[in-house]
């Protein structure tokens, strides 16, 4: 009998502790740490960087009173069409990210939400270039409730949630990426209902896919079918008008790319005007600088180095390499306006290395995702074939990047480069800049980190009937803009993206499915790299170009039904650029954008600095 | 060696029946020169053998020789031959010129040094290793013959393809490790054609006959059994070496197999497939390279086949 009793005590104990942890829903599971993100590093604490990292789990539950996102961040999309809207969070509760001090290196001091529909960005020096980074698609705005509940990485690599004016409906992994219209859009509604992403890495199926009718739009034509499209008087020709430029990179943390005279007979042993005449279409041109001449402050210095195989080969033997020496060059097989044939101009390279410098140089081919990243950590010993599209119309876009001194690509960065460069990249005014930018130029040249080969031009194409099928210089086509006459606009591109949370991608390929579904705070114009508004109605500075003000859109809804407000700004940005920040996790956690156009990230832990 | 015994056709003038002793080998050639089949597969095995050769001879240039500033030619410019009306103006190429402005010819004429040494080295490794497992799983069974087959049982029930893109992928892209991946994932086929020739003729008389007299067991496996156990396992890589071709150039086409800028046949395949519509002769040739040399192999593989299988020859049965 006792037992029995024990027993009904011990059940009605279990309902009422069941009870309690049911009505207790803030209460918050501490095995839940990657879905339950601290905002302590995005607020303006007095020592943020303490222990940004040691002790994430336990931060949540100090101040849980002074979490403002909680409960909604539990479950934001599952009801989106009943709970269409979320107020704008009150004053009081503004999320912040803040530097300790602008000695980390990065050009970002702060981001706060001053209000819900402002944000002020405090730089550590004036940026000439702010309004064009930040309307990179990487620097795109999504939920912060969305980012707390993947833990900004998972579901959010295949799934954003952003405001634009499709929103993905379904990811088939190997074939397609298939969009929804978004009909509560703030802007003009996509014309198509649906938009479906394809890829394929061969120009000739884009090509047939294109004359056969089931694409509408194909990107990068092959140079071979430049002909083919244009007497097609059922496609229309697309020329792409994006400033680019391929290299041949070596990192000189390995023997014997450390030895400057090694580099030096490597580009000087490089004919790379045969190359551009013979392995690219017609409007190509040997680069002369790393950047190209259309971008201002691209070609101030001394151009490249003449090709000249005696002076390379005395160099090489005076470097210690008479017979030249053994190596490998790396590339990935992906179409790319800078590269069309990667494949053949690696052999090409191949051969004129082997004759002009007698290096004889392996090739081997890496999976893309794969090549980026060991290329991108400077892991790759030997030498490899990469290049880069312009995002956004400035010469820090190119040189920032490549020779910034976060960046390991090269091997071990050199200040004689990137002091320069952070030093120009504080002057707004270009004129005032040139200087600085040809002794950066000239730096380059002389420490030659890689050999700029070639600025290639290229072509889309897109079925005659398709309307408003345009290319723009900068940022990938906006699929809502483009009319199929039907329901479905069918895009094809060179390669299935990576993922689709583009605040940790670089690839082209993933950049634009991303910039269909989420929006950055301004946009460019669809003919020049000139910003334009879009979750922010505008961004204005001070003086002295240091704080910027953004005002922010309102009435803007994401693809959950929740509002857009500063604080998404503030989360999706903290997200990236916080290296202490628990969402900075992402697809690979490198974050190349957000560490590189603002120099560094800031609060990264110290054994990483 | 061992000897079969064939009652002659024509029986002599005295009546009398006598059997005379004849080679199998000289009895294969025999049959084999009946199968017409077979002899075409010889002969065109024969030119490719003489081209591998005798390639320096055959192709016009190096096959990797680049011949930008040497010739007035074009990228991927079709085939231009003189008899065939081309205008005489124009630098004579059979096959074209492909992507990196090199003589399609002269590398199709190395690619058939590449493949035909994949074929007989890949096929060579697999029957060393598949003939001492299968013998040796044949001869003495028990626990050692069981786990053998086991073993082998269990790489054969992947798809070769697939198994051998695995091991490629384990050791790095590269005609070495090509033909390594394809050897392996080949070697239980020969292991178990020998396996099922040891396992018969072990226990006929002559067999016996050298154990009574004292034979040992290697004497008797390697001078006795194997000899007889030859015949399905010539059948069987002269098969394979085909096949062997096929998967190296699958291999090489997917870019786990030859590396740029070998003259390899499935890697040129691969190179200018883009090309297919632009430039069709650039995958054409070597594709044609590839159908060629495999047809001939198995050809003569089929005449082998019947060549080798009384029952077969007797009953008409051709394959």
């Amino acid at each position: 009998m006792k037992r029995k009793q024990w027993r009904v005590v011990l059940i009605l104990l279990l309902i009422g502790a069941l009870t309690l942890v049911a009505c207790g829903g803030a209460t918050q599971d501490p095995t839940e740490v990657p879905e339950e993100p601290t905002e302590a590093p995005m607020e303006p604490t007095e020592e943020p960087m303490e222990e940004p990292t040691e002790e994430p789990a336990e931060e949540p539950t100090e101040e849980p009173a002074e979490e403002p996102t909680e409960e909604p961040a539990e479950e934001p999309t599952e009801e989106p069409a009943e709970e269409p809207t979320e107020e704008p969070a009150p004053e009081g509760d503004l999320l912040s990210v803040v530097a300790e001090s602008c000695d980390y290196g990065g050009k970002i001091l702060s981001i706060e939400a001053v209000d819900p529909l402002t944000v002020v960005f405090t730089l550590c020096s004036p940026d000439p270039a702010f309004r064009e980074k930040i309307a990179f698609t990487p620097f795109s705005v999504q939920p912060m409730e969305w980012l707390e509940e993947t833990g900004g990485t998972g579901e959010l690599l295949e799934h954003p949630i952003g405001t634009g004016p499709y929103m993905v409906q379904e990811w088939v992994r190997g074939d397609s990426v298939v969009y929804q219209r978004f009909d509560d859009y703030w802007g003009e509604p996509a014309i198509a209902e649906t938009a479906v992403l394809r890829w394929a890495t061969e120009g000739a199926a884009r090509l047939l896919e294109l004359q056969s009718g089931n694409a509408h739009y194909i990107t990068n034509i092959s140079p071979e079918d430049f002909e083919t499209v244009a007497n097609d008087p059922n496609l229309q020709i697309l020329e792409d008008p994006n400033p680019n430029i391929f290299y041949l990179a070596m990192t000189n943390t390995f023997e014997p790319f450390d030895n400057l005279d090694v580099r030096r007979a490597v580009a000087m042993g490089i004919d790379r005007q045969r190359i551009v005449e013979n392995f690219y279409p017609p409007g190509s041109e040997a680069a002369s600088h790393f950047t190209p001449c259309t971008i201002e402050n691209g070609c101030e210095g001394e151009p490249w180095y003449e090709f000249d195989p005696e002076a390379a080969r005395q160099l090489l033997a005076d470097a210690g390499y008479p017979d030249g020496f053994e190596t490998t060059i790396f590339y990935r097989d992906v179409f790319r306006v800078y590269l069309p044939e990667p494949g053949i101009v690696a052999q090409e390279i191949q051969t004129q290395l082997e004759e002009n410098l007698g290096i004889t140089a392996e090739i081997q081919v890496m999976e893309s995702g794969a090549f980026i990243a060991e290329s991108s950590a400077g892991n790759l010993d030997g030498f490899y074939m990469l290049g880069w599209g312009a995002d956004y119309p400035h010469v820090t876009n190119f040189l920032d990047f490549h020779f910034g001194e976060e960046n390991p690509a090269f091997g071990d960065p050199h200040p004689e480069i990137y002091e320069v460069l952070q030093e120009a990249g504080g002057i707004v005014d270009p004129a005032e800049a040139a200087p600085l930018y040809e002794e950066a130029n000239n730096a380059i040249r002389e420490l030659i980190p890689m050999v700029p080969i070639a600025h290639g031009t290229a072509a889309n194409a897109a079925l005659a009937s398709l309307e408003g099928a345009y290319v723009p210089p900068f940022g990938a086509v906006e699929f809502a803009l483009l009319d199929p006459g039907s329901d479905t606009l069918v895009f094809m591109q060179n390669a299935e993206p990576i993922s689709l949370y583009c605040a940790d991608e670089t690839d082209g390929e993933s950049l634009r499915p991303c910039q269909q579904v989420v929006e950055p705070l301004l946009k460019y114009e669809l003919d020049s790299g000139a910003t334009r508004p879009a979750l922010a109605t505008a961004c204005e500075s001070n003086e002295d170009g240091t704080v910027w003000t953004c005002n922010l859109r309102e009435g803007v809804t994401f693809h959950d039904g929740s509002a857009f407000d500063a604080n998404d700004v503030v989360a999706s940005w903290a997200a990236g650029i916080d290296a202490s920040n628990p969402l900075h996790t992402g697809n690979t956690g490198v974050f190349e954008y957000y560490a590189y156009l603002w120099t560094s990230l800031m609060n990264m832990p110290e054994e990483s600095e | 060696m061992a000897t079969v015994t064939e009652i002659p056709l024509d029986a002599r003038d005295d009546g009398v029946r006598y059997q005379r002793p004849q080679s199998i080998w000289r009895l294969m050639m025999r049959r084999l020169l009946r199968e017409r089949s077979a002899i075409v597969g010889m002969v065109i095995l024969g030119i490719l053998v003489f081209v591998a050769i005798a390639a320096p001879l055959v192709a016009p240039y190096e096959p990797n020789q680049d011949l930008i500033g040497v010739e007035d030619v074009d990228r991927r410019d079709g085939p231009c031959i003189h008899l065939l009306g081309c205008s005489e103006d124009r630098p004579q190429h059979l096959m074209g010129i492909d992507g990196n402005f090199r003589d399609v010819f002269s590398r199709v004429v190395y690619g058939t040094r590449v493949s035909l040494r994949i074929g007989f080295i890949t096929v060579g490794f697999a029957i060393i290793v598949g003939t001492v497992l299968g013998a040796i799983s044949g001869y003495f069974g028990g626990w050692i013959g069981d786990v053998i087959m086991r073993v082998l049982d269990v790489i054969l029930a992947f798809p070769f393809l697939l198994l051998a893109i695995a091991i490629v992928s384990v050791l790095g892209p590269g005609l070495t490790n090509a033909m390594l991946a394809i050897a392996i994932v080949t070697t239980p086929q020969y292991a178990r054609v020998v396996r099922a020739s040891v396992l018969s003729v072990r226990e006929m008389d002559f067999v016996e006959a050298s154990r009574a007299l004292g034979a040992g067991h290697a004497s008797i496996l390697f001078g006795r059994i194997l000899p007889n156990a030859l015949p399905p396992l010539i059948v069987q890589s002269t098969l394979g070496i085909a096949t062997a071709i096929l998967d190296t150039a699958a291999l090489s086409f997917i870019g786990l197999g030859a590396q740029p800028p070998t003259p390899e046949w499935g890697y040129m395949l691969a190179e200018e497939r883009n090309q297919v519509f632009s430039a069709p002769h650039l995958v054409f040739f070597p594709g044609l390279a590839i159908m060629i040399t495999v047809l001939a192999f198995n050809l003569l593989g089929d005449g082998l086949r019947d060549a080798l299988d009384p029952r077969l020859a007797e009953s008409g049965v051709k394959h």
